[in-house]
């Protein structure tokens, strides 16, 4: 195998240890930094398997997104912002 | 040596190197002081409540809900892997656009990503591939978020305290 399999590998492993760990976990917070990992772990894939300029941009745009959704889930969870006057 | 088990211990000096990196300028942007946004605090205490300590859970909560410098690291290994110095440094600004969409005030992230690609690039110099440091920040993320999250906001809690609060 050269580097890239091995890491991508390693990447892909770690994804669904990732998945199995945020599924076992009951409370919704906690969840949230195996999510994160899955987020890297599946990110890392995407520059690994597509090798492209746009690829860079997808894996951005994607670990972005997922983490702009953990912030949301948690701060809804956490009460979000009180806007009453 | 086999050249599956060079690039097994590359990956693993790799991870060591990029664990160095985003906690040094996590904890240098001031991470474990205050969550940046209420789902943060609220990790924190969640990971408090299961044993943890507050101030690694903060900085916990900081890095799900905003990329810091472990995602700077991890979209700067991609973007050498892909197009060198000028691919690490595209991701920076990709990562400092990605700070501001999730509202977070800080540099951490921008940061880790323009360090990243200059540590990523000299260690090319030296044999190694920037796909083991895609590995290595995956490995190194997992360490702090994705075994033991007690043991791991202790320990960044410590190094919060080493650094002096």
């Amino acid at each position: 195998m050269n580097p890239q399999d091995t890491a991508l590998a390693a990447c892909a492993v770690i994804a669904v240890y990732a998945a199995i760990r945020v599924a076992l976990e009951p409370d919704t917070l906690r969840k949230l930094p195996f999510l994160n990992v899955l987020s890297f772990a599946v990110a890392g894939s995407i520059a690994l398997i597509l090798p492209h300029p746009l690829s860079l941009v997808a894996a951005a745009a994607y670990f972005v997104g997922t983490t702009l959704e953990s912030n949301a889930i948690a701060s809804t969870y956490a009460g979000g912002l009180d806007r009453r006057e | 040596m086999d050249i599956s088990l060079l690039a097994f211990v590359h990956i693993l000096v790799a991870a060591a190197v990029c664990w160095l990196n985003f906690i040094a300028i996590d904890l240098l942007f001031r991470l474990p002081a205050s969550g940046g946004v209420v789902g943060a605090t609220a990790i924190g205490k969640h990971i408090e409540a299961k044993g943890g300590a507050l101030p690694g859970g903060i900085m916990m909560g900081n890095i799900v809900s905003s990329p810091d410098a472990s995602a700077g690291t991890l979209l700067a290994s991609c973007g050498v892997f892909i197009a060198g110095i000028p691919g690490g440094l595209l991701t920076a600004l990709l990562v400092f656009i990605g700070n501001r969409i999730c509202n977070d005030p800080g540099y951490a992230g921008t940061t880790g990503a323009i360090s990243a690609t200059f540590i990523v690039s000299a260690f090319t110099l030296i044999g190694f591939s920037p796909a083991e440091f895609i590995a290595g920040m995956v490995i190194a993320i997992l360490t702090i978020q994705g075994i033991s999250h007690r043991h791991s906001s202790r320990l960044l809690a410590y190094l919060w305290r080493a650094r002096g609060g």
